[in-house]
């Protein structure tokens, strides 16, 4: 098996599965297109089959070389090198927090949206990132919220989701009315 | 051309409204493009409602200003905190990144300063001298087959840098072209993997897939360091190179300002090839090859040229064609059809007030970014003085709001953080990210051109090595690629002895 570890054999198995994944949905398409020879699926399968070629070259590298940098490569940042040890449970919880938050916020802004959600997300994330100072917390979790609405919102007048469930939707309705009557002041 | 230009400063300068426009945009896009997590796009995006308000001449003064200064701005997220503003400050990341955790990033930020703005002034008087005759030499020797062998060679030289091997950098393009097939095909409008969602049919964003891969990867990356306790706060690093530094790249200066002008002057090529390819070219020609990536000046300086030099020079195709060279081109020509105008060679002989408004504004937007950034420099370095807890959520939310404003949509949020997510995993792995960006801009062109070439050359292929240009083009990225598998089987027999 030379070099080759469990992650490499799990890498090199996620790439075959997109490209037989991607290989057999191009089917769905297969229309013939009356003014191109090639059709819809001649670019993708193209592509997939190269994909397919660079995947195989790429499990024999890693075989003979593991996760080693070839020789002569440039623009590969030090950090991209090195290893990260998760023996520790704790810091595994803190990594798929993180991973995880921002992609729960994405999906409530349509239900909640973005005024409502957006204070309790930017609390969480500085408390994943390691803060446990509650003043700091709750303080930089109003400044940032204050200075997003007041360039987003106040000052350029960008739509940004307002949620449609209530009483989150009320929440929005009542931000929005009071930047309205704040511009009418000037 | 110089009482044309004269003209233009006059009409510029006379009016106080216009002047205040031409300082938003040069402050706005600097601002967006050095805030990380939003780019001049969002702004752009933002603002184009507005700019029905405006005359013709400004709202399109405005955007070519915003991009200018815009292009510059990127820079300075892509060195201090390795998120590239726009996909054309990538490379930049290169090497200016691991110069700021090295102490130097007023070094590479100044460079980046001075470089941005001798290429994109280079880049404004090539564009004043010679729009029409470039243009017209365009037209008769440029078409989709050439596009097409450009953007096969942009690829080609893209995957060579940046992965851990030239099979995750081949992967990593392939992998952004296979991303650029979802949505409709460019030829008959066919729905392509949208797995039944319909708002996969309007395809990938590629702003949301760039915040995705770019900022929100990075923000990953780093609460990963956090987690593991390996989180180490990048150095602030006040000095700037001296004029000796920059003098001695003198000549990559010259060979970026080449290669992005080339580069620009294409239809829908644009400044994000041009940074790759400058970033290519300086590496190539190097005796320290190996330098590059771990904090070399020159990294820095070939990537900012060129993007800088590509703005001028975009504005060509999009000025005498009507043909946009990126996302932000494309918005001006919005801003031409708002004030019922169409961008082409009649615009020259119906608005050259117009004409010389914006490559006035340009000229001098490029030099204030000599001026301005210098002093903004000073001051934004300090933004490596926030910890970082504070700074990911306030980039996490810029991100999420620069991603929706486009086209209002949550999906395009979503995905910009299944992005971050996948980004984040192969960067792990040692895959390219800008490979995958530059796979996901250039996939739809390329195979559009493609497709269009094939059918003006009658599925007959070899007509592509008759024309010289897209020969040259065609040899260029098969060398490039056949120094890679050169250098893979080196390497594999050099183990194998070893």
């Amino acid at each position: 098996m030379g070099n080759l570890t469990r992650s490499h054999m799990i890498e090199t198995g996620v790439w075959l599965a997109i490209c037989i994944i991607f290989f057999v949905y191009s089917f769905e398409f297969n229309q013939p297109i009356e003014i191109y020879k090639f059709g819809a699926t001649g670019w993708p399968r193209v592509v997939l089959v190269l994909l397919l070629l660079a995947t195989i070259g790429n499990f024999f590298y890693l075989r003979t070389h593991g996760s080693a940098v070839q020789k002569g490569r440039v623009g590969i940042a030090d950090e991209d090198e090195a290893g990260t040890d998760y023996s520790d449970t704790g810091a595994v919880m803190k990594v798929v927090g993180v991973l995880g938050t921002p992609f729960v916020f994405a999906m409530l802004l349509k239900p909640v949206g973005f005024y409502f959600a957006t204070p309790f997300f930017i609390a969480l994330i500085i408390f994943l990132f390691g803060e446990r100072r509650v003043k700091w917390i709750l303080g930089i979790t109003v400044l940032i919220y204050a200075m997003l609405l007041g360039l987003f919102m106040v000052v350029l007048n960008a739509p940004l989701p307002q949620g449609n469930m209530s009483p989150f939707y009320d929440y929005s309705a009542f931000i929005l009315t009071l930047n309205t009557q704040l511009q009418q002041m000037w | 051309m110089w009482e044309n230009f004269a003209a233009g400063s006059l009409a510029l300068f006379s009016d106080p409204f216009t002047v205040a426009i031409f300082v938003f945009g040069v402050l706005g896009g600097m601002l967006f493009g050095a805030i990380p997590g939003v780019s001049m796009l969002t702004l752009a995006a933002i603002l184009l409602p507005f700019t029905a308000s405006l005359t013709p001449a400004q709202g399109v003064m405005l955007f070519a200003v915003i991009y200018c200064t815009g292009t510059y701005g990127g820079a300075i997220t892509a060195i201090l905190f390795n998120i590239p503003g726009a996909p054309e400050n990538a490379p930049t990341a290169f090497d200016g990144y691991p110069m700021t955790r090295q102490g130097k990033s007023g070094k590479a930020v100044g460079a980046a300063v001075l470089c941005s703005a001798i290429g994109g002034v280079a880049s404004a008087l090539v564009m004043m001298a010679a729009t029409e005759p470039l243009a017209n030499w365009a037209i008769r020797n440029i078409g989709p087959p050439e596009i097409f062998a450009l953007v096969f060679f942009g690829l080609a030289v893209a995957s060579s840098v940046g992965g851990r091997s030239i099979w995750k950098g081949w992967m990593s393009v392939l992998l952004g072209l296979i991303i650029a097939t979802i949505g409709q095909d460019p030829v008959g409008g066919i729905n392509r993997y949208n797995f039944g969602f319909t708002d996969l049919a309007a395809g990938i964003a590629f702003v949301p897939a760039i915040l995705g891969f770019f900022a929100v990867s990075e923000i990953f990356v780093q609460a990963e360091k956090k987690a593991t306790g390996k989180f180490d706060a990048p150095k602030v690093g006040m000095s700037f190179p001296s004029f000796l530094e920059i003098w001695a790249h003198r000549i990559a200066v010259v060979r970026s300002i080449l290669v992005g002008f080339f580069c620009g002057i294409l239809p829908g090529i644009g400044a994000t090839l041009a940074a790759f390819m400058g970033y290519g070219e300086a590496v190539r020609w190097s005796r320290d090859k190996e330098g590059f990536g771990k904090g070399k000046l020159e990294g820095v300086i070939s990537s900012e040229t060129a993007n800088n030099a590509a703005t001028g020079a975009a504005m060509i195709p999009l000025l005498a064609l009507g043909l946009p060279g990126g996302a932000l081109t494309a918005m001006m020509v919005a801003v031409f059809q708002m004030h019922d105008l169409e961008p082409g060679p009649l615009v020259f002989y119906n608005s050259p007030e117009l004409i010389w408004i914006v490559f006035a504004a340009m000229f001098y937007a490029n030099l204030s970014i000599l001026f301005i950034g210098l002093v903004e420099t000073k001051t934004i370095l300090y933004l490596l003085k926030i910890p970082f807890q504070f700074l990911a959520p306030m980039i996490l939310l810029l991100a999420s709001i620069g991603s929706y404003i486009g086209r209002g949509l949550v999906l395009d949020v979503i995905v910009m953080f299944g992005a971050g997510i996948i980004g984040f995993l192969l960067r792990r792995s040692g895959y390219s990210i800008p490979g995958i960006v530059l796979g996901i801009i250039l996939g739809k062109i390329g195979e559009q051109n493609f497709a269009q070439g094939m059918q003006m050359v009658h599925y007959d292929l070899g007509t592509y090595f008759s024309r010289p240009i897209c020969l040259i083009l065609i040899v260029a990225g098969a060398l490039t690629l056949l120094a890679g598998i050169y250098k893979a089987v080196g390497s594999s027999r050099s183990t194998a002895s070893q």
